[in-house]
C-alpha cells in the first residue's frame, strides 16, 4: 500500500461541512427548558456603575431572571493570570466598567427575542470617568487607572539582556532605530462565540458545550474562577468550529458567565453572540509600541539589538496574556544571527476590548519592527535591503542554531529559501521595472520579509513574564503536551480520537494519514473523532488548537499512538504465527513473515482475537486495543536562571518578496504580485498546507491594508460592524505564488513543523516594506498600519507640503 | 464629532429669539422629537427618535438652555440616552440683526456619542447631523411664517 502522508488528499471534513451536515455549535440541539440570553453592555469606556434597574425589565413576559454583577461575584474568584499584579477579572463589570462592550447584566429568558427586547429596558446609571487609550500616555504618572488597587496601568515589566549588548553598540559603526506602532485588529471567524451551559446542582456540576479550543490550561482557570474542583467542570467541544484564529480562546470568560447564568436561573442557558458583540467585546489581537535600535557595521551586519515593546492588553491583563509579549521570545532576532540582545517588555491596560489568542500571534508585532530596521538599515547605508538580509541570515551549517534569547532553531536552509524567494519574484529585473515606472510617473515598490515561524508552544514560556526568583517560588512549567487515543473495535476497525480541537484545519484528515501509514489500512477506513471532551478525552494543559501546534504536536502523538496499536497487534500476530515480531509487517491490512511468506495473520483476526478470544492472547496481554499515547518534545524545559527559554518546538521559515503599485491620485495601495517560500519541515498534506497559507496570507493582508479595532481618543469604540471593520473579501485577494523546501524537523518524528501563521506574521511588514520602498521618493517611511488609502494620501499630501 | 454653520433668519431679532425659545415651536422643529416638557428652568425632558445608520431607537434626553443673553446669545447642551446608546451635545447660537426683518444666526456645535451608536453609525453621524440641523431650520423657517401671519 503506498503511503499517504506528503500527499495531497482531499479533506474528510469537506463532504459534511458541503451537504449541511457539519456539527457546530449552534447545530447540536438544546437540552429542554433551555432559556436564552442576551447581555446589556457598558457604552461607555471608562464609568462607575450607579445603579442598575432591573425591575422593568422583569416585568416582561417570559423573563427568567437577570443578574448583574453583584449577583455573580459571590458565586466566583477574579480569573487567575500569570502575572502578579492584582488585577481582579471577572466575566462581568461589578463596580466599575473599563471597556465599550463590557458587560454590566445578563438578562434570561424564554427565546432570544425577549431577551433582547428585555434587556433594552435595563437601566444602567453610571458616572463617567476619564478613560485612557493611548498605550505610552498609560504609562504617565497623571494617567487615569483603570485598576485602582493595582496603582498603575502597567501590568507586568521584565528586562532581558543576552550576550553583550553593551559592547555591541560601543562597536557599531552606525545605531540605526525607530519606533514603531502595530495596531490592534481581529480576525473575524465566521461563526462567533457560542455557548450552552447547565448547572446540575444534584452534584454541583457544570457542563458547558462551547466552540472553545483551548489552550486548556484554561480549564483550571475557568474551574478556579467557579470555585469548583476541575473534574466538575466539563467542557465539550463540538466537532466543527467555524474558524477561530485564536480569537475563540477568549470564549473562556463567557463560558463562565454562562454557567453563571444557568445556576442562578436553574435551567440550562444558550448564547450566541453576534457580530457586533464579536467585534467590541470578544477578544483581539494586541496592539503594540516598539522602540528598536540596531547596533550595525557599514556593511549592513547587525551586530546587536535593543527593542522596548510596550503590548496594550486592554481593559484587563487575562489568560494567556502577557503571552503575546513572550510567545516569540526564543525568535525576537528573527531569521537573523545576531548574538546580542536587549529586550525591555511592559504590558499596559487601557480602556479597550481585552486581548488574546490571533493568528501569528505576537509574530506580526515583532516582524514588522523588525523587518523594517531591516530595511531601514539598507536604506540609510545605501545598500540593497536583499543584500543587508543575506548578510545577516543564519548560515545553513549553523543548524540546531542556538538563538540569544535560549531557542533552538531546529532546522533549516535560509539562505536557498530566501535566494528561491528571490529568483521566483524576479527581483532584479522589479527594479529596473521599477525605475522605469518612477521616471513614468507611476509608484511601484518591492518589498522583502524574512521570518521564523514558532510552531508548538512551550507551555514553560508564559513563566517567562516572572522573575528567575519569582519563578522560583512555584513548580517549574515546561513540555507541550498533547494525547491521542487509537482503538480497534471487535472487527478491526478503527478509530482516532484527537485532542487539538480543530477549527477547520483538516486534522482529521491529516489524522487517518498518518495512522493510514503507520497501520498500514486505507485512510478511508479510519474514523477521527475531533470532539473534546474534558470528561472522557485523553488531553493535557496544552491541549488544543493554537500555535500552529497539531503538525508538530498532535501529529506525533496520533503517530506515536498508532506505533503502539501496531506493536500489539505484531504481538499478537507473532504469538499465533509462533514467530518474532520483528520478522513481520504489515502489508494492505494483512501480516505476513519476511522468512515464511506462507505465514499470515489479518488485522481483523488480531484484533478479533483480544476481543472475542482474550485467553488467546500471549501471557500477561490485556484484552481489547485502545491506546493512548501522550507526546511532548525534549526540548520543551522551563526558563533558566538567566531566562533562556526556548518557547517553541519548531521553526519554520518564511521568506517573502511582495511588489505593489501604488495610485498617485487616490494613494490606494495594490499588490501586484505576492511571492512566498516556505520550510515547514516535512509537509504531511500539501493541499491543506496551500489552504492555510492562503487563509493566513490573506489575513496578513488585511492587517497591512484595511484591519483596525479603531477607539477614539475617548475610548468609544468605532467599528462594530463589518461596514467599520474592513476585512479583506475575494476581490482583494492579489496574486499569490507559494513554493515549499522541506527541511524535515530532527525534533519530530514525521519531520514536521506547523504552518498557516507565517504569512499573517510576514505580511503586514512584507507590504510595509514594499509601501515605504515606493514612496522612497517622496521621503516617505512606514511606521504603523493599516496602509489605508486615507492614510498613504495624508503622508502623500504632507510631503508635497515639505518639498514645495 | 463638530461642526459650524450660518443661516438667515427672516425676522427681526427679537421676533425670532421668542420663536426660537418657544418650546412649543421647538417640540415641533426637533427631527424626531415625540415630546418636550418643562422640569426646570429653560430645562426640558424630551422623548427623541433618531435613526443614525442601521441604529433606531429612543433617547430619554434632556434639553437645557444656558448663558442667555437676550437677545444675541445662548447655549443648548442636549444629553440622550437610550438603546442605542449615548449622546452629549452642545450648541452655541449666535443672532446678529441685519435689517428690521432679517436676521443672521450663526451656530457652531459639539457632539459625542457613544455605544452601539458610535460602533456602527460614526461614519453616517456628520452627515445625520447635517440633516438634523438642515431640517430644523427649515422648520423653524416655516414656524417664522406662520408666526410672522398670526402676528
Amino acid at each position: 500500500m503506498e503511503n499517504v502522508v506528503g500527499k495531497p488528499v482531499p479533506r474528510v471534513e469537506d463532504a459534511r461541512l458541503l451537504m449541511g451536515q457539519g456539527k457546530y455549535i449552534d447545530d447540536i440541539g438544546t437540552p429542554p427548558n433551555t432559556a436564552h440570553i442576551a447581555i446589556v453592555r457598558s457604552a461607555y469606556p471608562h464609568a462607575s456603575i450607579q445603579s442598575i434597574q432591573i425591575e422593568k425589565a422583569l416585568e416582561v413576559p417570559g423573563v427568567k431572571g437577570i443578574i448583574t454583577g453583584k449577583d455573580v461575584v459571590q458565586y466566583l474568584n477574579p480569573f487567575s493570570v500569570g502575572v502578579s499584579a492584582p488585577v481582579k477579572y471577572y466575566p462581568i463589570a461589578v463596580d466599575k466598567v473599563r471597556y465599550v462592550g463590557e458587560p454590566v447584566a445578563v438578562v434570561i429568558a424564554k427565546n432570544r427575542y425577549i431577551a433582547e427586547d428585555a434587556a433594552e429596558l435595563v437601566k444602567v446609571k453610571y458616572e463617567t470617568l476619564e478613560a485612557i487609550v493611548d498605550i505610552e500616555k498609560s504609562m504617565e504618572d497623571d494617567a487615569p487607572l483603570l485598576h485602582e488597587n493595582v496603582g498603575s496601568n502597567i501590568a507586568n515589566h521584565r528586562s532581558f539582556h543576552y550576550g553583550d549588548a553593551h559592547s555591541a553598540f560601543k562597536n557599531a559603526d552606525r545605531i540605526i532605530k525607530h519606533t514603531f506602532n502595530f495596531p490592534k485588529y481581529s480576525a473575524t471567524p465566521v461563526e462567533t462565540y457560542g455557548i450552552i451551559a447547565q448547572y446540575e446542582s444534584s452534584s454541583d456540576q457544570y457542563t458547558i458545550n462551547a466552540n472553545f479550543h483551548g489552550p486548556f490550561v484554561i480549564q483550571a482557570v475557568m474551574a478556579g474562577a467557579l470555585k469548583i474542583p476541575s473534574n466538575r467542570l466539563r467542557i465539550i467541544v463540538p466537532k466543527d468550529i467555524g474558524g477561530s484564529y485564536g480569537i475563540k480562546a477568549g470564549t473562556f470568560p463567557y463560558m463562565v458567565l454562562c454557567a453563571i447564568a444557568s445556576r442562578i436561573a436553574g435551567c440550562p442557558v444558550k448564547w450566541i453572540e453576534d457580530r457586533q458583540e464579536h467585534l467590541s467585546a470578544s477578544s483581539s489581537g494586541t496592539d503594540r509600541v516598539t522602540y528598536i535600535e540596531a547596533a550595525v557595521q557599514e556593511d549592513g551586519k547587525v551586530l546587536g539589538l535593543k527593542m522596548k515593546m510596550i503590548d496594550n492588553v486592554g481593559a484587563y491583563i487575562r489568560a494567556p496574556e502577557p503571552a503575546c509579549l513572550y510567545r516569540t521570545h526564543a525568535n525576537t532576532t528573527g531569521a537573523y544571527d545576531i548574538p546580542n540582545l536587549m529586550v525591555d517588555g511592559y504590558i499596559v491596560m487601557t480602556n479597550k476590548l481585552p486581548t488574546g489568542l490571533i493568528r501569528g500571534y505576537g509574530g506580526q508585532e515583532l516582524y514588522f519592527p523588525l523587518e523594517r530596521i531591516m530595511q531601514m538599515i539598507a536604506h540609510e547605508l545605501q545598500l540593497d535591503p536583499a543584500d543587508v538580509i543575506r548578510r545577516n541570515l543564519i548560515k545553513t551549517e549553523k543548524f540546531p542554531y542556538h538563538t540569544a534569547s535560549g531557542g533552538i532553531y531546529d532546522s533549516g536552509d535560509y539562505e536557498k529559501g530566501f535566494e528561491l524567494a528571490l529568483a521566483t519574484g524576479k527581483y532584479t529585473e522589479f527594479r529596473e521595472k521599477q525605475e522605469k515606472a518612477r521616471k513614468e510617473g507611476k509608484i511601484f515598490g518591492v518589498g522583502l520579509a524574512c521570518i521564523v515561524e514558532p510552531s508548538g508552544s512551550n507551555m514553560g514560556y508564559i513563566t517567562i513574564a516572572l522573575t528567575p526568583e519569582e519563578r522560583a517560588a512555584s513548580l517549574p512549567k515546561s513540555g507541550c503536551a498533547e494525547a491521542a487515543t487509537i482503538s480497534m473495535d471487535p472487527m478491526g476497525n478503527v478509530n482516532v480520537r484527537i485532542s487539538t480541537t480543530p477549527s477547520g484545519q483538516g486534522h482529521e484528515t491529516v489524522a487517518a494519514q498518518i495512522v493510514a501509514d503507520v497501520l498500514q489500512i486505507p485512510r478511508e477506513q479510519i474514523n477521527v473523532v475531533a470532539e473534546l471532551d474534558t470528561a472522557t478525552s485523553a488531553w493535557s494543559i496544552a491541549s488544543g488548537s493554537y500555535s500552529s501546534r497539531f503538525a508538530s504536536l498532535g501529529s506525533s502523538a496520533v503517530y506515536y499512538a498508532a506505533h503502539k496499536v501496531k506493536e500489539k497487534i505484531l504481538k499478537i500476530a507473532a504469538h499465533h504465527l509462533q514467530t518474532k515480531e520483528d520478522d513481520l509487517v504489515i502489508e494492505s491490512a494483512i501480516i505476513r513473515s519476511k522468512s515464511d511468506p506462507s505465514k499470515k495473520y489479518s488485522m481483523k483476526r488480531a484484533a478479533g482475537s483480544a476481543h472475542w478470544n482474550p485467553l488467546s492472547l500471549p501471557d500477561g496481554m490485556q484484552p481489547g486495543i485502545y491506546e493512548t499515547y501522550y507526546y511532548t518534545a525534549t526540548i520543551a524545559e522551563p526558563p533558566d536562571e538567566n531566562d533562556l527559554i526556548n518557547s517553541s518546538i519548531t521553526y519554520g521559515f518564511v521568506a517573502d518578496m511582495v511588489t505593489v503599485e501604488i495610485d498617485p491620485e487616490t494613494a490606494e495601495v495594490k499588490i501586484l504580485d505576492y511571492f512566498t517560500i516556505h520550510d515547514a519541515g516535512k509537509l504531511l498534506n500539501p493541499l491543506i498546507v496551500d489552504g492555510q497559507i492562503y487563509g493566513g496570507l490573506v489575513h496578513g493582508l488585511g492587517g497591512a491594508l484595511y484591519e483596525e479595532l479603531a477607539y477614539d481618543d475617548k475610548g468609544q469604540f468605532l467599528t462594530g460592524s463589518f461596514m467599520d471593520y474592513l476585512c479583506p473579501t475575494a476581490p482583494e485577494i492579489p496574486n499569490i505564488t507559494i513554493k515549499h523546501i522541506e527541511t524535515p524537523s530532527p525534533v519530530t518524528p514525521l519531520g514536521a513543523k506547523g504552518l498557516g501563521e507565517g504569512n499573517t506574521m510576514s505580511a503586514p511588514v512584507a507590504i510595509a516594506n514594499a509601501v515605504s520602498d515606493a514612496l522612497t521618493p517622496y521621503n516617505i517611511m512606514i511606521d504603523s498600519l493599516p496602509l489605508s488609502p486615507t492614510k498613504i494620501w495624508q503622508l502623500l499630501q504632507s510631503s508635497k507640503v515639505k518639498t514645495t | 464629532m463638530d461642526g459650524k454653520g450660518k443661516i438667515t433668519l427672516e425676522a427681526g431679532i427679537e421676533r425670532a429669539w421668542d420663536v426660537l425659545l418657544d418650546p412649543n415651536v421647538l417640540e415641533k422643529c426637533i427631527t424626531g422629537c415625540k415630546k418636550l416638557e418643562p422640569i426646570g428652568d429653560n430645562k426640558y425632558k424630551a422623548d427623541l427618535a433618531v435613526g443614525i445608520a442601521a441604529v433606531k431607537g429612543k433617547y430619554d434626553s434632556t434639553i437645557e438652555i444656558a448663558d442667555i443673553e437676550k437677545p444675541n446669545h445662548y447655549k443648548l447642551i442636549v444629553q440622550g440616552e437610550g438603546g442605542p446608546g449615548n449622546v452629549e451635545a452642545t450648541g452655541t447660537i449666535d443672532l446678529t440683526p441685519i435689517d428690521e426683518n432679517t436676521t443672521e444666526l450663526s451656530y457652531s456645535y459639539e457632539a459625542e456619542v457613544g455605544g452601539k451608536v458610535a460602533m456602527i453609525g460614526q461614519r453616517m453621524l456628520g452627515g445625520v447631523a447635517k440633516l438634523i440641523i438642515q431640517d430644523f431650520f427649515k422648520k423653524l423657517g416655516k414656524e417664522l411664517k406662520r408666526n410672522e401671519m398670526s402676528a
